[in-house]
């Protein structure tokens, strides 16, 4: 019953994580009614306010195009598990975002696998 | 007669030139001594005796959070992989909170009771305008980077930190990097004061309870979206802590041009001992910014190599 409420609890904020994000800065040019998944290689990653950035290189079809991919704040995620070095430039990493609406290779951040294998979340652990 | 009857009406207009002339500089005068009481306030040196007063009120002291979702073990426990104790909706008007906002309902929307404000007339009307002049604006223009001001910086998904010294609480609030000043030493509010993104505060303390009055309110700043506040508004937050760690703020907003009834919310704020306040310099990569045609632009370029 307890379990139950919990997962009907993190489904509701699943599905408004998005309306959260909008309220700090402009997420419009975001398709929050899609997803997308890349796999490519960290080329960088900005540990920065207001939302950090990793930069990651997916080569599709022979051409490579580096995808921005933006998520919560440093302050946020460091609180939760995350650290400046949580994506190494190099590491082989899967994202899935939510991507651009006018098809360029940006998207918010929803979910990934880590160069480990490890899955990552904002959520992560909270310290 | 003739040159007696001007005379007689030039010293009419001279008694009046003098009475409106006496009024105006009293009218002055008063102004600028309730100015003077407002602005000029002289805030007493503390003493040994105030230092340890402080030492009698509740422990406001620490790094606090708007709390969402179930209990920090609970969340942990039961959804490794769930989304952040955080992503609550911003309250009820979905689809839009204003800049930074979150100010769907009052304080934020993160807290219960909202359920949106009861508008008069007028500012129903207003809303409806407002609303209509954004529908091709993606995203406010002022979305780039502004703090959203009060209430909504009280609803934030970032800490903030309580300081107690004689005469003052200071808010020190992460997000945006923001400082609410609350005046605990008998000052009056300003009359007529100066709009600002966090108002004017003044604070007193009722048994174990902060009690907190604010007016003055800028028009950057909102009571939900497209509810701009009235000269006429003020906020009043009690906040008290209800168990060791957990702090309840309830923010009544009362705006007798815009509101049919007060607007209550409470929240609930929890305490982590072991988290500081850090750095939050919005402007250091804002990659989400909002042109001056209402359109929101993702700045894709990549970062260079340092």
């Amino acid at each position: 019953m307890r379990t139950r409420f919990y997962v009907a609890l993190f489904a509701a904020m699943l599905l408004a994580g998005s309306a959260r994000l909008v309220a700090h800065h402009s997420f419009s040019a975001f398709n929050t009614e899609t997803e997308k998944t890349i796999t490519g290689t960290v080329n960088r990653f900005e540990w920065t306010n207001p939302h950090t950035w990793v930069w990651v290189d997916v080569t599709e079809n022979g051409k490579t195009v580096t995808w921005g991919v933006e998520g919560m704040s440093p302050n946020y995620l460091s609180r939760r598990g995350w650290s400046k070095n949580t994506f190494k430039p190099g590491d082989k990493i899967t994202l899935t975002v939510r991507p651009m609406r006018d098809g360029s290779p940006g998207g918010m951040f929803v979910r990934g696998i880590l160069a480990d294998g490890k899955p990552i979340t904002f959520a992560a652990t909270e310290q | 007669m003739e040159g007696e009857r001007v005379r007689g009406v030039q010293k009419v207009r001279w008694v009046r030139r003098v009475r409106a002339l006496s009024v105006t500089v009293l009218a002055v005068v008063l102004a600028a001594a309730a100015v003077h009481a407002q602005n000029n306030f002289i805030y007493k040196a503390p003493t040994a005796a105030d230092w340890a007063a402080l030492a009698k009120l509740p422990d406001f002291s620490g790094v606090w959070e708007v709390g969402f979702g179930p209990a920090p073990g609970a969340a942990r426990g039961a959804a490794p992989g769930a989304p952040p104790a955080g992503a609550a909706p911003p309250g009820p008007a979905r689809g839009g909170a204003p800049r930074g906002g979150g100010a769907a309902a009052p304080g934020g929307g993160r807290g219960r009771g909202g359920g949106g404000p009861q508008l008069t007339p007028a500012a129903e009307a207003r809303r409806k305008e407002l609303q209509t002049q954004a529908a091709n604006v993606q995203d406010s223009p002022a979305a780039n980077c502004l703090p959203p001001g009060m209430p909504g910086i009280m609803g934030q998904p970032y800490p903030m930190e309580f300081l107690l010294t004689p005469g003052k609480v200071t808010i020190v609030i992460e997000a945006y990097q923001q400082v609410r000043h609350i005046y605990t030493d008998g000052r009056p509010l300003p009359e007529d004061p100066d709009p600002k993104f966090h108002g004017t505060s003044i604070g007193r303390w009722e048994g174990d309870t902060l009690v907190v009055d604010t007016v003055g309110f800028s028009p950057l700043t909102e009571i939900a979206r497209y509810v701009p506040f009235s000269a006429k508004a003020r906020i009043v937050e009690r906040f008290r802590l209800t168990d060791p760690d957990t702090m309840s703020i309830e923010t009544t907003i009362t705006d007798p041009d815009v509101l049919t009834a007060p607007q209550v919310s409470t929240r609930s704020l929890r305490r982590h001992r072991n988290w500081t306040t850090a750095e939050y310099i919005c402007e250091e990569n804002n990659r989400n910014s909002v042109d001056s045609s209402g359109k929101a632009v993702i700045d894709l370029t990549l970062p260079a190599k340092k």
